[in-house]
């Protein structure tokens, strides 16, 4: 979409760069994306980072999308179950979609996600590559 | 409390209506049901998922109700998404059911095509996340394929078996004069058709079409088609924190809630109008709905008709974004009452409409 907003990119940049989670410190439930209250009732909860490293769970390769993706289709959307059990959606990239399966060892790696040519913003975030490339 | 019965209703033809504008859209299709209905209305309630995201109006059940002169009338405006439809009409029942109004009238809208394809892309992908999901380029669809994929495997059928959902949804949306799509199609066609987002390809994909629908509700009849109950429920989990990807759990529970209060079972359903904006949301609405058993739809379709979208569904009909939850419960009355459609052979009808990936579910139960 253009003309994405600085301040929402700017908050939300420690969940984009490091994966800053919300572990909830009664039940030990982590929340990716970060929520508010944890399902055991409790309030309190602390920031974490996830770990870099988990198996792809299931993908698929993305035709149509978004006008900020245009230049970059298809996008192989990937859902990756980290190794502490947190699962995340994210971009698959440096993979060739025929030669990935479910089980594939996965890492996190740290991209560009948008660059809005109108105002030069470039916006950044976690994408998943297999481990040692496929 | 007294019964909510279905006065009057009209539709507008499902297509590209380049030379309207959505007020004035919105206008005529209420002008016809409030003249259906014979009667005055005291609320309005404006269904629409994206009028101010593709045609720049914020305020639309005010310039609706300008377009014809309605003055003093309240109107609210209600956005579940693509789910908007059901949610609009759930509030316009319990404003009669508390008896508050006496008749109201719910319009549906949307215009998706007063933007390009892309755009449309954009605009569906914020009912996502927006910030965890439509950032990283995340679209429903793509969220759909990976539903699709798995189910494929858990329940070992073959991509063709899911393309059997198109071909039976147009089959059925020749019997709608309202269809955007209104013709056969072949199983190859399907089959063969461009891939959009695998194993999903473009007959999976329910088209984005301009189109409004009112329905004007009255607590003071006696006779016609009555809305039995209303449930709406909400899936509060993340699409990465789900347990299970072959269920809707959003649908699950506001089904439960329906039938127990309209003391009916899905056994008793004649016909039901789900939402399948993806061939797989249609197929696990089924499932979810307790129509067919878990990972049987695709056989049950193989082995024959499943009456279940008469009006063609998103795929034949097309994807009306919010107003679709206001066309179905208008297909649903008339299908139950041989009004437009052909008569079915009993006497509930059920509908299912959803907004987003599994996130808000409103489930209403039709009887005659």
């Amino acid at each position: 979409m253009r003309h994405e907003s600085v301040p929402i990119y700017w908050r939300n940049i420690p969940h984009y760069y490091r994966l800053v989670a919300r572990r909830c410190k009664k039940c030990g439930a982590v929340y990716f994306p970060p929520v508010v209250r944890c399902r055991c009732g409790s309030r309190e909860l602390e920031n974490v980072e996830l770990p870099h490293e988990g198996r792809l769970i299931e993908y698929t390769v993305l035709h149509q999308v978004g006008t900020d993706f245009l230049k970059q289709k298809p996008l192989i959307i990937g859902l990756v179950e980290l190794s502490n059990g947190v699962r995340v959606t994210g971009q698959i990239v440096d993979a060739q979609p025929d030669k990935l399966t479910p089980g594939t060892k996965m890492e996190v790696v740290f991209r560009r996600v948008i660059v809005d040519g109108r105002h030069g913003l470039v916006m950044y975030g976690y994408k998943f590559r297999p481990v040692g490339g496929i | 409390m007294k019964d909510v019965f279905i006065a009057g209703a009209a539709l507008y033809q499902a297509g590209r209506h380049y030379g309207k504008n959505i007020d004035d859209m919105a206008a005529e299709v209420l002008d016809k049901a409030l003249t259906d209905a014979k009667a005055d209305i005291d609320a309005l309630f404006v269904a629409s998922s994206t009028t101010e995201l593709a045609n720049k109006q914020q305020l639309l059940g005010a310039y609706i109700l300008e377009s014809l002169g309605l003055d003093k009338i309240p109107v609210y405006r209600v956005e579940n998404g693509d789910g908007s439809g059901g949610a609009a009409v759930a509030l316009a029942y319990h404003a009669l059911r508390s008896e508050e109004h006496n008749c109201v009238a719910v319009v549906g809208v949307d215009k998706p095509n007063d933007v390009l394809s892309n755009q449309q892309q954009d605009i569906y992908a914020t009912t996502l996340d927006t910030y965890f999901e439509r950032y990283f380029g995340f679209t429903p669809l793509s969220y759909a394929a990976l539903m699709a994929k798995m189910y494929l495997k858990k329940y070992e059928y073959k991509y063709e078996d899911l393309a059997r959902w198109a071909v039976l949804m147009h089959s059925h949306g020749v019997g709608n004069p309202y269809a955007y799509f209104r013709r056969q199609v072949k199983l190859e066609d399907a089959v063969n058709s461009e891939l959009v987002s695998e194993p999903l390809r473009l007959y999976d994909v329910g088209p984005l079409a301009d189109g409004a629908a009112a329905v004007v509700l009255c607590n003071d009849k006696k006779e016609g088609p009555r809305i039995l109950s209303i449930a709406t429920s909400t899936n509060a989990m993340a699409f990465s924190s789900r347990p299970e990807y072959d269920v809707l759990y959003s649908l699950n529970e506001a089904a439960r809630r329906a039938f127990e209060k309209a003391k009916i079972t899905p056994r008793d359903i004649a016909t039901a109008e789900v939402h399948d904006s993806f061939s797989i949301f249609g197929v696990l609405a089924v499932e979810s709905l307790g129509l067919v058993k878990r990972g049987g739809a695709l056989a049950a379709i193989k082995d024959g008709d499943l009456p279940v979208n008469l009006s063609g569904g998103f795929k034949s009909r097309g994807n009306i974004l919010g107003a679709t939850g206001v066309y179905q419960i208008v297909e649903v009355a008339w299908q139950l009452t041989g009004r437009e459609f052909k008569r079915v052979d009993g006497n509930y009808g059920v509908v299912h409409s959803m907004g987003g990936v599994d996130k808000i579910s409103t489930v209403v139960v039709v009887g005659i």
